[in-house]
């Protein structure tokens, strides 16, 4: 695979954007960033903005596992399927753990038709983090702040005086990248890189009571009393489920039209809801606040998940942390979690 | 691929059974007209205690347990309870209608410990339709043999007379295997019981009391020549809960003790997470556990 280094990123966005519906991180006029369509391939290239460093408020999860897809049509007599057939994208710029959260998904959906189908579409242009964003904590959790190998097709990594390395990553990559004349470079660009990323991992804040936290998720030490109380703060809003990256629960609902015809759809769910698995016959296995609460970290950070993906369920990007209303968000949480000692099922330790 | 578009089905019939509970009698019209030749719906590798989504146009779909897979002629049945919207919409629908179905799913009862075991099956209210197409496939072995007739038991709970289910299936099996029943609320002197057929004659007698189904388990266990190696659970959770703790208690491993649970289900293929217990999903590694997983899982 190549690297290449190079003075101007206009021109590789404006090469982009020839052959893909260019996505870019923009700012908005209230401070916010946010995932935006900057050019299509009809428009005349337009002058792109400079890459924003700053994690968008929501991830790229959307572009793949829609909040809404319609799934099937009825015409009164048969079903058919409605797989979407989106144009090529490219997502320029898309931080590591939200890369990570991307190749979890990718497992997940694996044999999912709606998502493989914009998942196909789409070409991953990487960005390397060289200082720790606001509530993220990716080094603790093996997704950050560099970003992984083989998880975008071209990772750019930026170096003093506004240049850039280019890192080709995947076939598709190199296919993107095929007609720019661009200087290939030296090899040892890529360790100068990764000094700078273990600098940037090493300004991360204390991450102890974090991993504390997930040794104790794991252990049986945690009382239900605990979740209970923990769960008093929350609102059952959702925020966190739709901003969690990795998050993937969804409904399913009947759309109804003319004549016996109809179309189903499905739209992203939050397993914080009370009514999340409650039956028709009113049983409800997680009516407790407390049950559902607990079962949303065990899914984040529990044994039996890593045993499945090879990682766990939360990729450190502390967005949970940034939109809680209630305050219980990763941060919060793992710091409870470590100041409850020895108790469990509400009887006191005397050990501990 | 995962495939979730369900085929097309035909309401061919239905009758009443019980409470606001109905037997349904469908028909996949894809087999018998040819359509969609390579659907990927494996209708006809079903399994005892595997199950299907149900598609009523335009309201939703649900899951339901086959109480007769479908035959070569596409044609199954279902025995149907009225709940909420789906099922009520289901209720409004005529002979001839349109509906859809994909499955199977999930994995059924474990047909390789059960085979030529001593098997107690314990059933509560609509928990007995899971186990329809498993006892009438077991029965049939057994009446092949009448001597083997101990070998399997069958205890239905129901909470009154007007609560219990499958009426057709019971009468049936009557002749073949010894039932057990118990009702929360027992019938005056006056009604019918203990006995509930016409023709005892060539029939083991059901017996029937009054309580939970742990008041006749002793019995329903001494039925047995040699202790059962399988029990199979289907009903309320903590009705299962507290049989399964019973028979670990009488010795009998928590391996060789199987539930089937229910939950709220939308995808059916392990994808929309609404039937989670723990990290498994129910859709795809259940319905039916042992009680041993179940434990592992906290489930219950
Ligand atoms: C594996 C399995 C097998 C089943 N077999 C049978 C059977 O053979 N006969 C029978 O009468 N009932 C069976 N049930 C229960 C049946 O699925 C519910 O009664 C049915 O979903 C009620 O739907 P509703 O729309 O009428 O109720 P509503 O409360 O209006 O439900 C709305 C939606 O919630 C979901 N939902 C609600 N309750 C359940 C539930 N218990 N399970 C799954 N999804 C639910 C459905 O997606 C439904 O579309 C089974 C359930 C499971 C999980
Ligand atoms: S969590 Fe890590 S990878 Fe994600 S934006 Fe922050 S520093 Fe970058
Ligand atoms: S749990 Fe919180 S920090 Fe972890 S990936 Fe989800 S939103 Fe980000
Ligand atoms: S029903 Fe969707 S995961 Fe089981």
């Amino acid at each position: 695979m190549k690297i290449y280094l190079i003075n101007d990123l206009q021109r590789l966005q404006q090469h982009l954007a020839k052959n893909y519906q260019f996505h870019q991180v923009v700012t908005n006029s209230d401070g916010q960033c946010h995932w935006q369509q900057i050019a299509s391939e009809t428009t005349k290239p337009v002058v792109h903005d400079p890459l924003i460093y700053e994690k968008p408020q929501s991830s790229a999860k959307a572009f793949f596992f829609t909040e809404q897809e319609k799934v099937l049509v009825f015409n009164g007599e048969f079903f058919q399927e409605t797989i979407p057939t989106p144009k090529p994208f490219v997502l320029f710029g898309v931080q590591s753990c939200d890369l990570t959260a991307i190749h979890y998904q990718d497992k997940f959906f694996k044999d999912d038709p709606y998502y493989q189908a914009r998942r196909q579409q789409c070409l991953l242009v990487g960005l390397d983090c060289i200082t720790p964003c606001e509530h993220g904590f990716c080094p603790t959790v093996n997704a950050g702040p560099g970003v992984k190998d083989g998880y975008a097709d071209i990772i750019l990594h930026p170096l003093a005086n506004k240049q850039w390395l280019v890192i080709e990553q995947t076939n598709k990559g190199a296919q993107a990248l095929k007609d720019l004349v661009f200087t290939e470079t030296h090899w040892h660009y890529l360790t100068q890189r990764d000094l700078v990323l273990h600098q940037c991992e090493k300004e991360f804040p204390d991450d102890k009571y974090i991993t504390d936290g997930i040794q104790k998720i794991n252990s049986d030490e945690i009382s239900s009393e605990f979740w209970r109380k923990l769960a008093i703060q929350c609102l059952g809003c959702s925020g966190c489920t739709t901003l969690c990256p990795t998050c993937s629960c969804y409904g399913t609902r009947a759309i109804k039209q003319d004549n016996n015809h109809f179309s189903q759809q499905r739209f992203w769910d939050s397993c914080l809801y009370e009514g999340f698995q409650r039956e028709a016959s009113f049983n409800n296995p997680s009516a407790e606040a407390g049950t559902r609460v607990q079962r949303f970290w065990q899914h984040k950070f529990g044994d039996e998940f890593f045993t499945e993906f090879s990682r766990h369920g939360c990729v450190g990007c502390g967005r949970c942390e940034q939109t809680c209303p209630g305050v219980i968000g990763i941060h919060s949480v793992m710091k409870r979690l470590t100041e409850e000692r020895g108790q469990k099922n509400g009887q006191e330790d005397t050990n501990a | 691929m995962l495939n979730h578009i369900p085929d097309s089905i035909e309401l061919v019939d239905y009758i009443d059974d019980g409470e606001q509970a109905r037997h349904y009698h469908f028909r996949l019209l894809n087999l018998k007209i040819g359509q969609n030749k390579n659907h990927q719906h494996n209708w006809q590798q079903v399994q005892p205690g595997q199950f299907f989504m149900l598609n009523v146009p335009s309201v939703g779909e649900a899951p339901f347990t086959f109480t007769e897979p479908p035959n070569e002629q596409g044609e199954f049945r279902a025995f149907i309870r009225q709940m909420g919207q789906v099922t009520s919409a289901l209720f409004t629908m005529q002979r001839g209608d349109i509906l859809g179905a994909r499955g199977p799913f999930g994995s059924g009862w474990p047909l390789d410990k059960i085979n030529n075991n001593n098997t107690l099956i314990v059933a509560g209210g609509c928990g007995l339709a899971p186990l329809v197409t498993l006892i009438d496939k077991l029965a049939d072995s057994l009446m092949d043999k009448p001597e083997n007739k101990q070998k399997l038991v069958l205890v239905y709970a129901a909470r009154n007379k007007a609560t219990q289910m499958l009426t057709p299936e019971r009468a049936r099996w009557q002749k073949q295997i010894k039932i057990f029943n118990t009702l929360d609320e027992y019938p005056n002197a006056s009604d019918e019981y203990p006995n509930a057929s016409d023709d005892a004659s060539d029939e083991l007698p059901v017996t029937t009391v009054e309580g939970s189904p742990l008041i006749i388990l002793p019995k329903a266990l001494s039925t047995f020549t040699s202790p059962p190696t399988t029990a199979l659970l289907c009903g309320p959770e903590v009705m299962m809960n507290s049989i399964a703790t019973y028979l670990t208690e009488y010795g009998m491993a928590s391996d060789a003790i199987f539930l089937a649970l229910e939950r709220r289900m939308h995808c059916a293929v392990g994808l929309c997470g609404h039937c989670y217990i723990n990290h498994q999903y129910v859709c795809k590694s259940g319905p039916t556990f042992s009680w041993q997983t179940l434990q592992q899982l906290k489930g219950l």
